[in-house]
C-alpha cells in the first residue's frame, strides 16, 4: 500500500521545490534578472501542485465516511489530478502568452552564467522528482498487480461468504461505516500496510480498499509526475538557452560603437551614424520563445489524457470497461429478474465502482434469492458496492414488467433538451397505492431508459391512468 | 420482424457531417435564453479582444496586444461556460447514464480554478512590478478601461434582466450580498502582460467585458436556503431555469467584478496623474488578485462538495429527520448506509438500506419510504431491502 511512500516522497519533493524557489528570489534579487523571478514563480505554481496532491492524499486517506461525506474522501485524489492537470493547462497558457511577447520583442539574457548555474540546480532538483514520482506515473504497477491477485482471492471469499447468508450482504460496505469506529481505525489501518495477507482473513474488502487507492492515488500522482515533467523541461530550455546564449551572443554591452539592431528599442536614427560591431546573431534571441512553445506542446499533449479521464470519473461516467448494453442483457438473463430500471453504474474513485437499479421480480419471498444472484453477479464484474432496490408486480400480466412501479421521476429530463419525442415513455406511477399506471407498451430493454417525469407535485394525487387492459 | 429498437443511432452513418453538427450546436444554443445571452455576450467579448488587437498592433503598443490576450483567455473561460450549457442538455447514453447535467458543475469548479491561478498570476506580476517600477503610460489607459467599462455594463444590464425570472423571495437577497461580496475580480489583463522591460508600456488599462462566467457562488448558496426555507417544490420549467440561473448568475458575478476592477483601475490611474504615486498599480493589482482569490472561494467549495459526492448541504438538517421516519415504520428494523449526493443543482440522489423484519410488507415499506424522501426533494431514491435472519 502506497499511501505512507507516497506521503513521504511529495514531503520530500515540496520541502526540496520550496528552498529552491527561495534560493531562486533570492539570487533574482541578486542579479535584478527579471526572467529569474518569473521562473521562481513557476516554482511557486509547482509547490501549489505538490500541495494540492499532497492534501488530496492526505484527504483520500480517510476513507471512513462522515456525516457530511458519507462516502468519505476517496474523490479527493481524482480532484487533486484535476487541479493539477487545469493548472498546468492554465500554465501552458500563460507561457505561451509569454512567448508570444517575446517574439515581438526580444531582450538578452542579462548574466547567462548565473542563468546556467541556477537553472542547472533547477534541473537536478527536477530531476530527481522525475525518478521520485517516474514509478507512479505510467502506472505504478508494484502494487496494483499485488492487489489485483489478491482481489481475484478475495472476490472467491467474498462470493463464499455471501452464500452462507444474508450477513454476507454486509460485506458490500462501500466505506467503513461510522457507526462502528473501532472497525474504522483497523480498515484504514490495514489499508496502509503492505502486506495485504491480512486482508485474506477476515473483511475481504480491504484489498479493495488497497486497490482503489492505489488506481486513484495514480491518477494523483500522475498529475504531479506531469507538473514535474513541465517544470524539469522548463530548466532544460533555461539551461540550453543560456548555454547557447554565452557562446554564440555577442553582446554590445561591454563595447563601444556597438549598435544592437536586434532588441527592440527606441534608438533615434542619429545613432546609427558610426558603429565597428552590432550585436550577436538575432535568431538567438528567437530561440528561447520557440523552444517554450514546443515545451507548451508537449506538455499539453501528456496532460490532455488525464484531464481527460479525471473529468469523465467526475462526469459520473460509466466505467470505460463496463459495457451496460451487455451488462443489461445479462442482468435479465438471470433467474427471477423479471426487468431492469434504472440501472445506473459510476465510478467512486480508482477501480471503487458504485451500481444502483430497481429490479422487478415476482414477489418478496423469491426476492432473497434473486438479490443474491444479483449480488454475485455484480461482484463477478468487479462492482463490489451494489443498491438494489426490488419491486414486485402486483398482476400477473406480463406486460406491466416494463413498467417502473416506483419510479425516479428524473428531475434531469427538463434540463435535457429536445423534449420527450423519442424519450421511451413511461409511467409516472404514484406511490402510495397499489395501483400501477400505464402509458404504453414497452419493451423491456428500453425500460431502462429515462422516465418522463410528471408535472411536479408531491402529493400522489394525480395519476394517469391510462389502462391497456 | 419489426425491429423494436429505438436506438437508431446503430443505423446512422458514423461520421457526420462537421456542418451538420455545428448547426446543430448552434440551433441548441439559440434554443435556450441562457446560453443565447451568454454566446451573445461571449461575441461581444471577442470583437473588443480583437479590437484591442489590432489597435495594439497599429499603434505598436505590446501592452494592448497582451491585454487582448488576456481578453481571450477570459474568452475561453466564458466559452467554458457556454460549451457546459449546451453540454448539459444533452440526453443520457450508454456512456453517461445520468446524463451529462454534471458538466455545468464541473465548468464551474474548472473556471474557479482557473480564477485562481488568474489572481495568482496577477499578484506575482504587481509583485515583480513593485519591485522593479516601470514606466506607466497614462494616455492610453484611460479610454480602453472605459469602453472595457461600457462593455462590462451592458454585460450586467444583459444578464441582470435575464437572471432574476423567479427565484425565491431570496434570490433579490442573494444578488445583493453577491454584490458585496464579489467585489472586485480581476479585472485586468492589463496587469499582467505588461511585460517585464523597463520601458513598459503601460497598464493600459485592460478592461474586459467578460469573463466567463459561470462563478455560480454567492447567489447560488443563497439559492440553497430559499429551498431548505420554502419548501421543496418548483414548478417544471423553474427547474430548467434553475440550472441556467447559476451559470447566469455566475456570469454575471463575474462581471460586477469586472467592472468592480475597471473602476478600481480608472481610480489608480487618476491616482498616479494627480499625486504620482507610482506604487498605486502594484498594490491595486495585490488587493485585485486578492479579492478575486476570496471570492472565488465559495464557488469553490461548492463545487468541490457536489464533485465529492458530499450529502446536498440543504438537506443537511432534514435527514436525520427523514431516517427517523423511516425507521418508525412498521417492520423496519435499521437504516444502514444512506448515501446522499448532489448530481447537479437541485437533483439528488440517495441509496440506503433497511433491515426489515422477515414478515414486514416490503412493498408498503418502499412506498413509505419513498414518499417520505420525495417530500425533502429526493426523487431519485434506490431503497435496498435486506430481510432479517430470524
Amino acid at each position: 500500500m502506497a499511501c505512507e511512500p507516497n506521503r513521504a516522497r511529495l514531503l520530500c519533493m515540496l520541502s526540496l521545490t520550496f528552498s529552491f524557489f527561495v534560493v531562486e528570489v533570492v539570487v533574482s534579487r541578486i542579479t535584478a534578472s527579471l526572467s529569474m523571478l518569473s521562473d521562481s514563480f513557476h516554482m511557486l505554481s509547482d509547490v501549489i501542485a505538490l500541495v494540492v496532491a499532497l492534501v488530496a492524499v492526505r484527504f483520500a486517506e480517510k476513507t471512513h465516511s462522515t456525516n457530511k461525506n458519507t462516502f468519505g474522501w476517496i474523490r479527493a485524489e481524482v480532484m487533486g489530478a484535476l487541479v493539477n492537470a487545469v493548472f498546468l493547462t492554465a500554465l501552458c497558457f500563460t507561457i505561451v502568452l509569454e512567448a508570444i511577447e517575446r517574439f515581438t520583442e526580444p531582450h538578452e539574457i542579462d548574466s547567462p552564467l548565473v542563468v546556467v548555474g541556477v537553472g542547472a540546480a533547477g534541473l537536478l532538483v527536477n530531476l530527481l522528482g522525475l525518478c521520485l514520482f517516474h514509478g507512479h506515473a505510467g502506472g505504478g504497477h508494484g502494487h496494483s498487480h499485488g492487489g489485483h491477485s489478491h482481489g481475484g482471492k478475495g472476490k472467491r471469499g467474498k462470493a463464499v461468504k455471501a452464500g452462507n447468508g444474508s450477513a454476507g450482504e454486509e460485506t458490500n460496505n462501500l466505506v467503513g461505516n461510522h457507526n462502528s469506529p473501532g472497525d474504522v481505525r483497523q480498515r484504514t489501518d490495514v489499508s496502509c500496510k503492505d502486506g495485504s495477507e491480512v486482508q485474506m482473513n477476515g473483511n475481504t474488502y480491504f484489498d479493495e480498499m488497497d486497490l482503489d487507492h492505489d488506481s486513484s492515488s495514480q491518477l494523483n500522482m500522475r498529475g504531479v509526475f506531469l507538473h514535474v515533467l513541465g517544470d524539469a523541461l522548463g530548466s532544460v530550455i533555461v539551461v540550453v538557452n543560456a548555454i547557447i546564449f554565452t557562446f554564440v551572443w555577442n553582446s554590445c554591452k561591454d563595447q563601444k560603437d556597438c549598435v544592437d539592431f536586434c532588441t527592440y528599442n527606441h534608438a533615434p536614427d542619429h545613432y546609427y551614424g558610426n558603429y565597428t560591431v552590432t550585436a550577436g546573431p538575432c535568431w538567438v534571441l528567437y530561440m528561447d520563445p520557440t523552444l517554450c512553445i514546443i515545451m507548451v506542446g508537449i506538455l499539453l499533449y501528456t496532460t490532455y489524457p488525464l484531464l481527460k479521464e479525471s473529468a469523465l470519473i467526475l462526469l459520473q461516467t460509466v466505467p470505460k470497461q463496463i459495457n451496460m448494453h451487455k451488462l443489461n442483457e445479462r442482468l435479465l438473463s438471470l433467474e427471477g429478474v423479471l426487468a431492469i430500471h434504472e440501472l445506473h453504474i459510476w465510478q467512486l474513485a480508482g477501480s471503487r465502482i458504485i451500481a444502483t437499479a430497481h429490479i422487478k421480480c415476482h414477489d418478496p419471498t423469491s426476492y432473497m434469492d434473486v438479490a443474491k444472484r444479483i449480488k454475485d453477479f455484480f461482484h463477478h464484474e468487479g462492482i463490489h458496492a451494489t443498491t438494489i432496490q426490488p419491486e414486485f408486480v402486483t398482476f400477473s400480466s406480463e406486460s406491466r414488467d416494463s413498467l417502473c412501479e416506483l419510479s425516479c421521476r428524473t428531475q434531469c429530463a427538463p434540463k435535457q433538451c429536445c423534449g420527450s419525442a423519442d424519450k421511451k415513455a413511461s409511467s409516472d406511477c404514484k406511490s402510495a397505492a397499489a395501483a400501477l399506471e400505464v402509458i404504453s407498451e414497452t419493451p423491456d430493454q428500453a425500460a431502462s431508459d429515462q422516465v418522463r417525469p410528471q408535472t411536479e407535485d408531491e402529493v400522489p394525487v394525480a395519476r394517469e391512468v391510462e389502462s391497456s387492459l | 420482424m419489426l425491429p423494436l429498437s429505438i436506438k437508431d443511432d446503430e443505423y446512422k452513418p458514423a461520421k457526420f457531417n462537421l456542418l451538420a453538427k455545428l448547426s446543430g450546436w448552434f440551433r441548441s444554443i439559440l434554443a435556450d435564453k441562457t446560453s443565447r445571452n451568454l454566446f451573445f455576450f461571449l461575441c461581444l467579448n471577442l470583437s473588443f479582444a480583437f479590437v484591442e488587437l489590432t489597435y495594439g498592433i497599429w499603434s505598436n503598443s505590446l501592452g494592448l496586444i497582451s491585454d487582448s490576450f488576456h481578453m481571450f483567455f477570459d474568452c475561453t473561460a466564458l466559452l467554458a461556460g457556454l460549451a457546459a450549457s449546451v453540454i448539459s442538455r444533452w440526453r443520457s447514453n450508454d456512456s453517461f447514464s445520468y446524463g451529462y447535467v454534471r458538466a455545468e458543475v464541473l465548468a464551474g469548479f474548472v473556471n474557479g480554478l482557473f480564477l485562481i491561478f488568474t489572481a495568482f498570476f496577477i499578484f506575482s506580476e504587481g509583485v515583480e512590478r513593485a519591485l522593479e517600477p516601470p514606466d506607466v503610460h497614462h494616455e492610453r489607459l484611460l479610454p480602453v478601461s472605459v469602453a472595457g467599462l461600457m462593455v462590462n455594463l451592458v454585460g450586467i444590464f444583459v444578464f441582470q434582466h435575464g437572471g432574476h425570472g423567479h427565484s425565491h423571495g431570496d434570490g433579490g437577497h442573494g444578488h445583493s450580498h453577491s454584490l458585496f461580496n464579489g467585489s472586485v475580480n480581476h479585472s485586468h489583463g492589463g496587469h499582467e502582460h505588461h511585460s517585464k522591460q523597463t520601458d513598459w508600456h503601460g497598464h493600459e488599462g485592460h478592461s474586459h467585458g467578460g469573463h466567463g462566467h459561470s462563478h455560480e457562488g454567492h447567489g447560488h448558496s443563497h439559492e440553497g436556503h430559499g429551498h431548505s426555507h420554502g419548501g421543496h417544490e418548483e414548478p417544471h420549467d423553474e427547474l430548467r431555469k434553475g440550472s441556467s440561473k447559476q451559470i447566469l448568475q455566475g456570469v454575471l458575478l463575474h462581471i460586477i467584478a469586472d467592472t468592480l476592477g475597471s473602476v478600481g483601475v480608472i481610480i489608480s490611474a487618476l491616482l498616479m496623474q494627480k499625486y504620482e504615486l507610482m506604487i498605486a498599480d502594484p498594490i491595486c493589482s495585490m488587493l485585485i488578485a486578492l479579492l478575486i482569490g476570496v471570492s472565488v472561494v465559495p464557488l469553490l467549495k461548492e463545487s468541490i462538495g457536489i464533485l465529492m459526492q458530499r450529502t446536498p448541504p440543504s438537506l443537511d438538517h432534514t435527514l436525520p429527520e427523514c431516517y427517523q421516519r423511516v425507521q418508525q415504520l412498521q417492520g423496519v428494523y435499521n437504516l444502514q448506509e444512506p448515501h446522499f449526493w448532489t448530481l447537479c443543482t437541485d437533483v439528488y440522489i440517495g441509496t440506503l438500506k433497511l433491515l426489515v423484519a422477515p414478515d414486514a410488507d416490503t412493498r408498503w415499506i418502499l412506498s413509505q419510504t419513498h414518499h417520505i424522501f420525495t417530500q425533502v426533494g429526493v426523487r431519485q431514491l434506490y431503497v435496498q431491502i435486506d430481510v432479517a435472519a430470524m
